[in-house]
């Protein structure tokens, strides 16, 4: 069953448009009319007047028609009628006469209200609000209330005013006086929060404003400069004359500039539309859309739901610029899935349709790339976890050294000492095989404390982290049990895990040399350059290592202790490369990413 | 003599083993700063100061011990560590190599070494442990010097950078004290070494030269 159709749903915001535009077609024309048959206005003046107010009707009809949701246009057409409106005082028929005298500040409260919500249509905050509303009650509430006591019939051809009630010249001045008050004071209020838009307002917002700024601010200073200089008399009074008329002429074109500025904006949809097709990463989504959105400022989030936070393209923790409170934050949605965020400077508010569109025809590619800044921030967690676990591998290692220095040895030294105590007692007193027993006692401690040594030194060399990485390879080098020759530059401390990985490298593969290479030589060649730390040994064995070989014990394998070690390497975005062809020695080289000197 | 170690237990059948050789242990102490307490307080003829203390348990006793022989020159160093570093030979051996000891620690259950090392260094000598000494001569080395040497020069030259002087290295090799000097005279020529006038310098010279070519050092197998 059809609805009945209201009035209301007929009065559609394009249908009030239009009708403003005609009222104010109609009200020019008449306004043209009347003037001309008065005969005491310039024709200058009259025709640029009549341009300007034609051009706003015009302007905002087409402002309107590409932005139907924005009341810019219809505020603008408003104006022009207000502007035609204020004209029908000179009619020579008393009632449009009367009805001009009401109307005589008509354009004002509409200008006000249009350049306050310049270019969204929307008054966002109360202090605008309160002013548009002072503005509209001064435009139309004061110049009723001074029509009461204005008696028209004292000027030469006058028109009966048909709303005279007393003939107060004084309260009608009185009342003229305080419209002109208020006015200026609305004016000042005005021009007050425009400074501050324009001053708060970010590059894009400023692009959009400023042909208006730039006019009106002309025509102001124009007025300004004709008030300064007098009367019609002075010769440049009428050059100022000119560029306010020109400037008024230029103002809606200016407003509909703006307006067309963001409606530019959505020309670039299309184009990211396009480019999207293509594959992009992460960096180049958020340049295509901060080029869309025309905010260089722009920054993608994306929505990590494990974590409740938003991550940039690489995985990591979004960090937005200083400035944190200037940001606004747009959500990206898909299938009732939250997917991103776009932090964008506020500005773009003012058109939240561009920002919609923009951010609807990048969903798709925005829940990839979100996928994909989700494995990466996986990855780097993996990372940073496998970092960890090599740092509490060391520190384990270090703790079970102490551990056992602290308490083994010391007790194994202890006993040592007090059998030695024992012996030099028992000395002559007891038989032979006593003798002998406690020999074999002492020197089974005296081997239990080396091997507890070597372990000890095996799991954690004390040196490595006394003195670092070089005297705890020469420390290596001089035990070893064959000729090995150490050769380092100058090498600085290292991060801990960088040094025990570099210690472990060399010695892992001494070991290595000792057990498999029939190997007489070996050196060791340890540098530090650019940021890296190589770690280099060499051997004149048989060759034919083979890091990847499991079964330790075989001639020939590297054994599985290089393999454990280049997943420590890996850990810290190090490499560790096995060169052993056979019968011509092995290499074991190990690169390291030392980043962080201490 | 005051001995420096944080580990109670020990220290004290340390002192024990000490006092039943005829030393006086006037104080034992657990940290640096009752160490250099005692040292000021009872000028002891020497220190046994192991090489961990509190508050890192790093090389709080090399600093100590560094700290004494500058402060205070009449009082030796004996020190006593777990592991042997070369390393820390220049730092120990920086101010002159009189009164001052460097000894494993296991030593201290080993009477004789132990206790000749606490007699030598109380005495104004040096005290190396002979490991480290024989690190630091070596047993194969293909190239430098020290390959001209014969194995018993070799013998002779560890013997000097532990510390002993010629008297001392004749009674330990069972050599007339002339023998042992021609072997110091050939050893100092065959290394380009100028000849020392006291054991101090002496050792000195040996262990800086064994540092300088220590990098290349190895160790009898």
């Amino acid at each position: 069953m059809p609805r009945p159709l209201s009035f209301r749903a007929l009065l559609t915001p394009t249908l009030v448009v239009y009708l403003a535009v005609g009222l104010g077609v109609l009200l020019g024309v008449a306004g043209l009319v009347f003037k001309v048959r008065d005969g005491s206005n310039p024709a200058a003046g009259m025709v640029l007047g009549a341009t300007g107010g034609f051009l706003f009707l015009a302007a905002g009809a087409v402002a309107h028609t590409r932005r139907p949701a924005n009341r810019v246009g219809l505020l603008m057409v408003l104006v022009g009628a207000g502007f035609f409106a204020e004209d029908l005082q000179v009619s020579r028929t008393p009632a449009i006469s009367t009805a001009g005298l009401l109307l005589v500040r008509a354009s004002s409260g509409f200008a006000a209200h249009l350049l306050l919500a310049f270019p969204s249509g929307r008054l966002t905050s109360r202090v605008q609000r309160l002013l548009v509303a002072a503005a509209y009650a001064t435009a139309f509430g004061l110049p009723s209330a001074a029509a009461l006591f204005y008696d028209t019939r004292q000027l030469p051809d006058s028109v009966p005013n048909l709303l005279l009630v007393a003939d107060n010249i004084q309260l009608a001045q009185a009342a003229n006086r305080i419209e002109e008050t208020i006015g200026a004071a609305i004016a000042v209020g005005v021009l007050v929060l425009l400074v501050r838009r324009w001053a708060t307002a970010s590059r894009p917002l400023r692009w959009v404003l400023a042909p208006v700024f730039v006019t009106g601010l002309v025509g102001a200073a124009a007025t300004v400069a004709g008030g300064v200089v007098g009367s019609t008399g002075h010769p440049l009074y009428s050059a100022f004359l000119w560029v306010y008329w020109v400037a008024f002429c230029l103002l809606p074109l200016a407003f509909l500039a703006g307006v067309l500025r963001v409606r530019l904006g959505r020309t670039a949809v299309g184009d990211l539309l396009g480019r999207l097709h293509e594959p992009l990463s992460a960096a180049d989504l958020q340049g295509l859309l901060a080029r869309s959105l025309g905010d260089p400022s722009l920054r993608i989030g994306y929505w990590r739901p494990e974590s409740g936070t938003f991550i940039d393209g690489d995985g990591q923790r979004l960090r937005l610029p200083e400035d944190d409170s200037q940001r606004a934050v747009w959500p990206v949605e898909r299938d009732g899935r939250r997917v991103a965020a776009l932090f964008h400077d506020p500005a773009l508010r003012e058109d939240p349709h561009h920002l919609d569109a923009v951010a609807a025809a990048a969903g798709l590619a925005l829940d990839n790339q979100r996928l994909a800044a989700e494995v990466n921030a996986q990855l780097t967690e993996v990372r940073a976890s496998r970092v960890r676990i090599v740092a509490a591998a060391d520190a384990e290692r270090r703790r079970l050294e102490r551990d056992l220095h602290d308490g083994a040895q010391q007790r194994l030294v202890v006993a040592r000492l007090l059998l030695r105590l024992l012996q030099e007692r028992l000395d002559g007193t007891v038989d032979e095989q006593t003798t002998a027993l406690l020999a074999r006692s002492a020197d089974g401690l005296d081997r239990a404390m080396e091997e507890l040594r070597a372990l000890a030194r095996g799991i954690h060399p004390a040196i490595l982290t006394e003195a670092g990485l070089v005297p705890a390879l020469r420390a290596l080098a001089e035990q070893a049990p064959l000729d090995v020759r150490l050769t380092a530059a100058a090498v600085p401390r290292l991060a801990p895990a960088v040094e025990a990985t570099g210690y472990f490298v060399a010695a892992e593969a001494l070991t290595n040399t000792l057990k498999y290479a029939h190997a007489d030589q070996v050196r060791i060649d340890v540098e530090h350059a650019d940021g890296r730390l190589r770690v280099e040994v060499t051997d004149n064995g048989i060759g034919g290592a083979d890091i990847t070989a499991g079964t330790a014990g075989t001639a020939g394998t590297a054994g599985t202790g290089l393999l454990g070690l280049r997943d420590r390497l890996a850990a810290l975005d190090g490499t560790l490369t096995v060169h052993s062809p056979a019968g011509h020695g092995t290499v074991v080289r190990a690169f390291l990413p030392t980043d962080d000197p201490r | 003599m005051v001995l420096a170690d944080d580990a109670v237990f020990l220290r004290e059948v340390v002192a024990e083993l000490l006092r039943g050789h005829g030393c006086d242990v006037v104080a034992q102490v657990a940290d640096p700063a009752g160490l250099h307490g005692a040292i000021a307080a009872l000028r002891p003829d020497i220190a046994v100061v192991d090489i961990r203390m509190p508050p890192t348990h790093h090389l709080e006793g090399l600093e100590a011990a560094v700290a004494i022989r500058r402060d205070h020159p009449d009082v030796g160093v004996l020190l006593l560590s777990q592991y042997l570093e070369s390393h820390y030979l220049p730092a120990l051996f920086g101010a002159g190599a009189g009164s001052i000891g460097y000894l494993l620690k296991e030593r201290v259950a080993g009477t004789a070494v132990f206790l000749d090392a606490v007699r030598r260094v109380a005495a104004g000598g040096c005290a190396l442990d002979p490991d480290v000494a024989a690190l630091l001569v070596g047993g194969r080395h293909r190239r430098g010097p020290l390959d001209t040497l014969t194995d018993r020069e070799r013998e002779v030259l560890a013997l000097m950078a532990e510390g002993r002087s010629n008297r001392s290295i004749s009674d330990q090799l069972v050599l007339t004290p002339r023998t042992v000097e021609s072997h110091v005279r050939s050893i100092f020529t065959r290394l380009g070494l100028q000849p020392q006038p006291d054991d101090h310098r002496r050792v000195l010279a040996v262990i800086t030269y064994l540092q300088a070519t220590g990098t290349t050092a190895t160790r009898r197998s």
